[in-house]
């Protein structure tokens, strides 16, 4: 069995597209993030990286680190248009491509070999075109499993350091045989599954390489994490990964939540909400064709006490109405008094739009609760934002002063931009 | 409580009653056992989950008369892996004592005062076929929900239609429809809606049996099939008004080999993932059956049929479609066909007395 399977991860992909946008960034720490008092880091350069600061820190303790870090507020869809763009060059390698995130993919490659070499040929080929042609540097882990290739890729990449990253081999293949030896020297914590908790259950044990994890009878770590992570740690341990390379699975549900720079505590201003965020689900819901029966809401209260709400429609519906008047509806048994500082709606149970199976009873979109003519009115919503622009057009609950707050992917996700009350 | 009885007996009439236990404890624990009450040979056996109750009794040799919950699902595996033979059963006030040659066990009970009180059947009792009714319910039980969200539908029509009984299930994609004529068992005009689930399990019971016994309470229906009870709440509510949906329209009219078009439909169904539908390509020389899943792949397959009608394609859900021609006895199936976007009816030509109503799929 030939080492086939690619883990492509982008190095500090959110950092890397600002500065390779703005020059006058390179060299600099960079951070990638919200700025705000809740925001939190995204991705860093590795610049910053020398300094303690990684992603998913809270901005407040970043800045602390490394007070002289360029701060970025990150542009979701710039980076989703590059990860298109590299993945459109994964894509000419093989079908086999399972997009993990925005900056990271597994790919199969075990059929592309005799067209482009072997899987350690196409990762260097890989790693060229997409710094020609997208300038964007990246890390390509090769092995036989994708859990052995993931931590490859990560072995792959730069180190950081106060002088400047030490660059990395860029490509790391584990042949067949050497799983092994490439796995055993890991600390445990470099397996997937194994975080803080497990970590600290593990050291009681005396484990702290992957090897010492890979000596310990099955039946003793079943009994000290229970059966299915005992077992599952044990194959990990012993290099077994049966996954295989899935290309693109549809999404379960489409969602969208904000973190409030100052907290909403009335049933106006979430209901306002519900407008907004609603706008931006049933958008996405619509661009890819689906549409939900089941609403859900998730408040977060001023305590991080975090509950969730759903509820589901007689039928299906992509219509932006529906969707905030049943995210109200669940609203008014919420008391927002004491403050909500998060608040989020989700479509699940997600049908096809394009192959809709029709009901006897005919629920017509008003019986569903739907006034009518919101389909043609949501579709044409869609075809004026296609030609002029998101801000075009929108609910009017939605107008401000300086033009309408519509929610879009990513731009708030990693806390809010500035305290601006909604 | 002491009794001796054969293993397989036992074994056979706990598991019947165990069917109707609560699967999960929820907020009666006392749900999840099976009652054993024994009346010098007669031993009775009640697994109830409120909704739904099956009584099973069977023959024994009695040693003491007693009352005792015992855990349903445990006592069933302990006795199923007893060696086969006579087993020894006693139950004290909290624990039963389970023997069988050199096995022992000793199992808790649950409180026998907290096991719901059953209400008696109704008096009036009215027989049926066992083998008519099973054919009925195995046609029109696969169309009934299993959402919840709309109780009603999860629910079988059982109607006083001429003089006999109508059954109708629908989950609202799909209608099945079955007269069973001369088998008076309601007054006219009465109807009721009964749980599916229920009328699953007593088609597993009706298998074998000769008759089935249906008495009718206000809020409950109770069928008796040899020595076991089932007895199941009825729903509440008002069952959709079908008739409208049945009543004949000039119509395309399809008319194939019921078997060779399951056996396509069964290839054609493998390219047909996920909520793909299969499509149905007419033409007055045949029928093109068709499914296509992006980034996956095709198929379709050609089929000899008489077709009257104008040429147009319509798809359908294929587990929907499937479900509806397996129901269908004959050895054809006729399709009345209005349009792409319009409810199907699947009949066979050789009998009145069942239909399937079918929603299409609308493919963009």
């Amino acid at each position: 069995m030939a080492a086939s399977i690619l883990h492509v991860d982008m190095d500090s992909f959110y950092a890397s597209v600002e500065m390779l946008e703005d020059p006058s960034l390179r060299g600099k720490p960079v951070i990638v993030g919200g700025e705000g008092a809740r925001g939190v880091v995204a991705s860093c350069s590795y610049e910053a990286r020398a300094f303690g600061v990684h992603s998913a820190m809270p901005s407040v303790r970043a800045r602390r680190l490394c007070p002289q870090a360029v701060f970025v507020h990150g542009r979701y869809d710039r980076y989703a248009d590059y990860s298109r763009q590299f993945h459109e060059i994964f894509r000419s390698f093989t079908p086999l491509v399972e997009g993990i995130s925005l900056d990271e993919a597994f790919l199969d490659v075990g059929g592309a070999q005799r067209l482009f070499g072997t899987g350690a040929e196409i990762a260097h080929r890989i790693r060229e075109r997409v710094a020609d042609e997208l300038g964007l540097p990246c890390a390509v882990g090769v092995a036989t499993t994708k859990f052995v290739a993931k931590l490859a890729s990560k072995a792959a990449k730069p180190t950081p350091s106060r002088a400047g990253p030490v660059p990395g081999p860029g490509v790391l293949v584990v042949e067949p045989g050497k799983e092994l030896e490439f796995l055993h020297p890991l600390p445990v914590g470099a397996l997937w599954g194994v975080g803080p908790a497990t970590q600290k259950r593990l050291a009681r044990f005396g484990i702290v390489t992957v090897a010492d994890l890979a000596a310990l009878p099955i039946e003793t770590l079943q009994g000290a994490l229970g059966k299915a992570s005992g077992r599952h740690l044990h194959d990990l341990a012993w290099g077994r990964d049966e996954r295989a390379v899935v290309p693109v699975s549809k999404p379960k549900s489409i969602g969208h939540e904000e973190t409030y720079a100052r907290d909403l505590h009335d049933h106006e201003a979430l209901g306002r909400e519900a407008v907004r965020l609603a706008d931006g689900v049933t958008t996405r819901l619509r661009k890819a064709a689906l549409q939900g029966r089941t609403v859900s809401i998730k408040v977060r209260f001023h305590d991080f006490h975090t509950i969730t709400r759903s509820s589901t429609l007689p039928a299906a519906t992509d219509v932006a109405v529906v969707i905030a008047g049943a995210a109200r509806d669940l609203l008014s048994h919420i008391d927002p008094g004491p403050g909500v500082r998060l608040f989020g709606i989700t479509m699940s149970n997600l049908e096809d739009a394009r192959a809709r199976q029709l009901t006897l009873d005919d629920p017509t979109p008003e019986a569903a609760g739907q006034p009518p003519g919101w389909d043609s009115a949501s579709k044409a919503i869609d075809e004026i934002r296609e030609r002029f622009g998101d801000g075009a057009v929108g609910p009017a609950a939605l107008v401000r002063a300086d033009g309408l707050h519509l929610k879009r992917q990513g731009d708030t996700q990693w806390g809010p931009r500035q305290d601006r009350g909604v | 409580m002491e009794l001796r009885c054969e293993r397989d007996v036992l074994v056979e009439a706990l598991a019947t009653a165990g069917r109707a236990t609560a699967s999960r404890g929820g907020s009666l624990p006392v749900l999840g056992g099976v009652r054993a009450q024994l009346e010098g040979d007669r031993l009775f056996l009640t697994g109830t989950d409120l909704d739904l109750t099956i009584a099973d009794a069977v023959t024994v040799k009695g040693l003491e008369d007693g009352v005792a919950v015992l855990p349903g699902r445990l006592t069933v595996d302990i006795v199923r892996a007893l060696e086969p033979g006579a087993v020894h059963l006693t139950a004290t006030a909290d624990e039963a004592r389970i023997a069988a040659g050199r096995s022992q066990f000793s199992v808790r009970l649950l409180p026998a005062d907290d096991f719901p009180r059953l209400a008696d059947a109704a008096t009036e009792e009215v027989t049926l076929d066992a083998a008519g009714l099973a054919e009925a319910l195995r046609q029109v039980v696969r169309a009934a929900s299993h959402d919840d969200a709309r109780p009603i539908l999860t629910g079988v029509l059982m109607a006083a239609e001429g003089d006999g009984l109508r059954l109708v299930a629908t989950d609202s994609y799909r209608l099945a429809l079955r007269d069973l004529r001369g088998a008076s068992v309601l007054s006219e005009g009465q109807a009721v809606l009964v749980p599916s689930k229920a009328l699953g399990e007593l088609a597993r019971l009706l298998s074998g049996a000769d008759t089935v016994t249906l008495r009718l309470g206000q809020r409950d229906a109770t069928f008796e099939v040899g020595d076991t009870r089932l007895t199941t709440r009825l729903i509440e509510g008002e069952f959709p008004n079908y008739r409208q949906l049945i009543s004949g329209t000039q119509a395309n009219q399809l008319t194939i080999g019921r078997d060779p078009l399951l056996d396509a439909l069964r290839r054609v169904r493998l390219l047909a993932r996920e909520s793909t539908p299969v499509r149905l390509s007419l033409r007055a020389d045949g029928v093109e059956l068709s499914a296509v899943t992006q980034d996956v792949g095709q198929a379709q397959e050609d089929l000899d049929a008489k077709y009257e009608g104008a040429e147009l394609v319509i798809a359908f859900n294929p587990e929907y479609l499937a479900d509806g021609i397996e129901a269908l006895a004959g050895d054809e199936v006729s399709f009345e066909i209005i349009d792409a976007l319009k409810r199907v009816v699947l009949r066979s030509p050789e009998s009145e007395d069942y239909l399937y109503l079918l929603m299409p799929v609308r493919v963009s």
